[in-house]
């Protein structure tokens, strides 16, 4: 489903991601935690070219991409392959001047060219599975952090991605909001959704994840069942990180 | 004020609000409008460094800015026949007018749209949405309701500035006072009279903007 090869980034003169290689498979959720800076955020974004990456491969469903000097994806494979990934963004990034139900239906009628009416039914569905029913008619602002942000899930669904990604979505939430993203995702997580997610959220990665995969300098140190990576990481680089977000979690 | 006086008021309000909506408002509204589709072309011109068209939109935002608008009427209506470019007097004022807003608001658009946060640009990609796309439907609409109160700043002036056609021989509402003041020799009077037609006017477009920033401040809190 998802699959990418020594994959590199660099801003500058500064190397961001230096040769990664993952593979996810579909209906899997894959977890990426990691200290600020180890560039993790970078290679989520890269995942849907937000970044492109200076070089390395990227296959994601029917889309493969070649990326380094003299290969740049052509326009039409940018928009195809963003078509088929949803992104929920750390600070919601709702459309402000569009009501709920408007947000999640604008992809739908702009980018999938459905009509209204079946655009909205969808959009209506979606917003139920999120748990805002009775809220298709608020503006983002009139929505507390935590409602706005399972919007934002609910749009990124509606053009049916392959798969979705997440760049921290709860780390802008009040603490008392996060449960109720979390439990979203989690839902999502069950019922077969691939999903890529980039969080603080030792616990969720230890309930939902498949596959958890430590970043460092731009490159994986560590990846594997979440037991194994979270419990019983192989270096000492890697169990100093855990052990200052477990002290952290308290 | 003696019944004459009365009377040359009287008299002379018809001819004025006739060229004012036969000249004034049509000159202010067609220039307005097209001022703003140039405005924006040239924002997104320089916002997005298309090579050469950006460097041209530079200098015209630079030259139209930095010269007085009655020597750019001048240079349009009087100058420009000695080349062969001959214009009626009402589309010379429309040309002027219009390059001028165009200059001006383009530095009004490009500081609204860059006032839209980058977030939107993104969420609007991340759903395959083309830069064109989320130009229209994300980014422009909320860079409008940035730009109404500077640009009901611009619209009221070019309602004033409209004036300065008498110069090039179009006959609108302050063309007409001029010749009424000089038939009647009431100068005062002629005058003050086309003032208060321009602050009824001004007036009423004030309100109008105040209706626009109500309506465009739906989605917003603040």
């Amino acid at each position: 489903m998802l699959e990418i090869r020594n994959l590199h980034k660099s801003f500058g003169t500064l190397d961001v991601l230096k040769g990664v290689d993952l593979s996810l498979e579909k209906g899997k959720v894959l977890v990426i935690i990691g200290p600020s800076g180890s560039g993790k955020t970078t290679l989520l974004r890269c995942l849907n070219l937000l970044e492109m990456p200076s070089e390395g491969s990227l296959k994601l469903g029917d889309s493969a991409l070649e990326f380094g000097t003299g290969r740049k994806p052509s326009k039409s494979q940018i928009l195809k392959l963003r078509q088929s990934t949803g992104m929920v963004f750390q600070s919601y990034n709702l459309f402000p001047h569009k009501t709920a139900i408007e947000n999640v239906m604008e992809a739908q009628i702009i980018v999938q060219k459905k009509d209204k009416a079946s655009a909205r039914k969808r959009s209506a569905e979606l917003l139920a599975k999120v748990g805002l029913s009775g809220k298709e008619d608020s503006y983002p602002h009139q929505l507390s952090g935590g409602q706005q942000q399972r919007v934002g899930i609910a749009r990124a669904l509606a053009t049916d991605p392959q798969v979705m990604l997440f760049d921290e979505p709860t780390s802008a939430l009040d603490p008392e909001l996060v449960g109720e993203v979390l439990k979203v995702m989690k839902q999502l997580a069950a019922e077969g959704m691939t999903m890529v997610v980039v969080t603080h959220e030792m616990k969720f990665a230890a309930e939902a994840a498949d596959t958890v995969v430590l970043m460092d300098d731009g490159v994986v140190l560590e990846q594997g069942r979440p037991d194994q990576v979270l419990r019983n990481p192989s270096s000492a680089r890697a169990a100093q990180f855990l052990n200052v977000l477990i002290e952290k979690e308290g | 004020m003696d019944e004459r006086k009365i009377q040359i008021l009287i008299d002379s309000l018809l001819p004025m609000i006739k060229a004012g909506l036969q000249f004034t408002i049509p000159l202010t509204l067609i220039s307005f409008a097209l001022g703003l589709v140039l405005a924006i072309l040239v924002a997104l011109v320089r916002l997005w460094k298309i090579p050469v068209l950006s460097q041209i939109a530079g200098i015209y935002v630079w030259i139209i800015r930095g010269t007085p608008l009655l020597v750019q009427l001048f240079i349009i209506f009087y100058g420009l026949p000695s080349i062969g470019i001959e214009f009626d007097p009402f589309p010379a004022a429309v040309i002027g007018f219009t390059l001028n807003m165009g200059a001006y608001n383009s530095e009004i658009v490009r500081a609204a749209i860059q006032s839209i946060s980058n977030g939107q640009w993104e969420a609007a990609s991340s759903l395959g949405m083309t830069r064109g796309q989320a130009l229209r439907r994300i980014i422009l609409p909320q860079a409008a309701r940035v730009s109404v109160p500077p640009l009901s700043n611009s619209f009221i002036s070019l309602v004033k500035d409209t004036s300065l056609a008498y110069t090039i021989t179009v006959i609108e509402m302050f063309q007409v006072s001029k010749q009424i003041s000089a038939t009647t020799y009431e100068p005062l009077l002629i005058y003050c009279e086309v003032a208060v037609l321009y602050l009824v006017l001004c007036t009423v477009l004030n309100a109008l903007q105040n209706v626009m920033e109500k309506r465009l401040a739906r989605f917003s809190a603040s």
